[in-house]
């Protein structure tokens, strides 16, 4: 196989976008938290790029994508990265290194659990999220990943589409988020007082950047530089664009003005929802996708308010129903005329990808509400998953890492 | 014309037409005001 140095060119650039994602989804949850909590929040994306780095080498790439094992897991065979070397692996990217496609992939890895933290910001003990990060990275998103895309997955056999991780990335986090939410319970003060966004400026930075980052994201995941990758690139911008201006369209009807955090968490909607989508859909499906991530994720939002759950940063809202309308888009307007190895959807004569985009999403509900809650009990045994009452009510910077994110400012 | 350009069709426009029915401006805000200047710190070591 003759490595194409377009393809590997655009691929590591890919895997440099998104990494920057996890630092941006810091800034991006760090700005809507309480100034005492900032540089926890921070933390949290900042450390997991570190952890999650090294457990994909480790471990975490083999059980994703090694050799398959009953068509639920990969075998221990690629431990350490033994065997994945230099050569391209066909059966993934035939035209790239296959550390390429294994560092492309780390990058997507890294961020998922990072989009959870977002659920229990502002009173989780850092290191009982240390633990349930690494427990949740091996036992949810690795088996997940590999029956979605690894080579042998059941998913993956049964035709389910998911381009760059609507299911994989998305509904796991997500819903892995409200599980935390409830399982760890609500902030001190929820309801009663507002815990308002500290630095807004710093959200719309984020969402910014994250928009900037999934460009990797989605076109990179056609792992080549051609038609495809430009597809991709253009529906993934379309569809952030038209969610973008659908929420800040339904919020300003709502709440009578135009929302400037709600703009941003309008595109992160979007980009979420065209995630699965992206190498499957042309232009106008993603108007629609996007369209419909604006309106289901801020009805989402009322709907978690309604019910008292404190998932602090609303990450089920966006990520997790974002990611599950963008799976059942993708079952509606895929389209063989973008991508010829796809399938067509339901507007293109095929209602039967429908229901196994149905499939998918009701597994990766079920596998991450499963998992998450095990892991988080589990690691309750060893280790309180909240801070003390006094620790969250002097805030997560000082009391698990002891450093003020603005010296000259009064913590509150 | 295709099913999902008339749904996208109609998507926009809803959109966009939205914007002609909703409120013209903010609620009118209060300014705030600041009680006291900072005081500087020293950052060094």
């Amino acid at each position: 196989m003759k490595i194409d140095s377009g393809d590997t060119a655009w691929v590591l650039a890919s895997a440099a976008l998104v990494m920057l994602m996890t630092p941006a989804l810091g800034f991006f949850y760090g700005g809507l938290v309480r100034r005492k909590n900032v540089l926890s929040t921070i933390m949290h994306s900042f450390f997991i790029l570190c952890l999650i780095s090294v457990q994909w080498v480790l471990w975490g790439y083999s059980l994703a994508f090694g050799p398959d094992k009953f068509h639920l897991i990969g075998g221990l065979e690629w431990v350490g990265l033994n065997n994945v070397g230099f050569t391209p692996n066909p059966d993934y990217a035939p035209t790239i290194p296959h550390q390429a496609f294994m560092v492309f992939q780390m990058m997507f890895a890294v961020i998922t659990p990072a989009l959870i933290s977002g659920a229990f910001a502002e009173r989780q003990r850092f290191k009982a999220f240390v633990l349930f990060s690494l427990l949740w990275a091996t036992f949810v998103y690795d088996p997940i990943a590999h029956w979605v895309w690894g080579a042998g997955g059941w998913l993956h056999q049964l035709g389910a589409l998911d381009f760059a991780g609507g299911t994989v990335v998305h509904i796991s986090s997500g819903v892995s988020a409200l599980v935390a939410a409830l399982v760890l319970g609500r902030r001190i003060g929820f309801g009663k007082q507002k815990a308002e966004p500290h630095d807004a400026t710093m959200t719309v930075l984020g969402a910014a950047l994250l928009w900037f980052g999934w460009f990797g994201f989605n076109a990179g995941s056609a792992l080549g530089a051609g038609a495809l990758a430009t597809s991709a690139f253009v529906v993934t911008n379309t569809a952030t664009a038209m969610a973008a201006l659908t929420w800040m369209t339904v919020s300003w009807w709502h709440k009578k003005q135009p929302s400037v955090i709600g703009a941003a968490a309008g595109a992160v909607a979007g980009l979420v929802a065209i995630t699965p989508a992206s190498g499957f859909v042309n232009v106008m499906g993603a108007i629609v996708i996007g369209f419909g991530a604006g309106v289901v994720c801020y009805l989402a939002i009322q709907l978690r308010e309604r019910i008292h759950v404190d998932d602090a940063l609303d990450v089920w809202a966006v990520h997790g129903i974002g990611g599950t309308w963008g799976a059942l888009a993708t079952g509606l307007f895929a389209t063989v005329a973008i991508n010829s190895a796809a399938a067509n959807g339901f507007f293109y004569g095929n209602p039967k990808q429908v229901l196994i985009q149905l499939v998918a999403i009701g597994a990766a509900w079920g596998w991450s509400i499963a998992g998450t809650f095990v892991i988080l009990k589990v690691v309750n045994l060893f280790v309180p998953l909240r801070v003390h009452e006094d620790e969250e009510i002097l805030g997560l910077d000082l009391s698990q890492h002891g450093e003020p994110a603005y010296a000259s400012i009064n913590a509150n | 014309m295709d099913a999902t350009t008339v749904i996208a069709v109609i998507c926009s426009v809803a959109v966009f037409a939205g914007w002609l029915v909703l409120p013209h401006s903010a609620t009118t805000v209060q300014p705030v005001a600041v009680s006291e200047e900072r005081k500087p710190v020293a950052i060094s070591a």
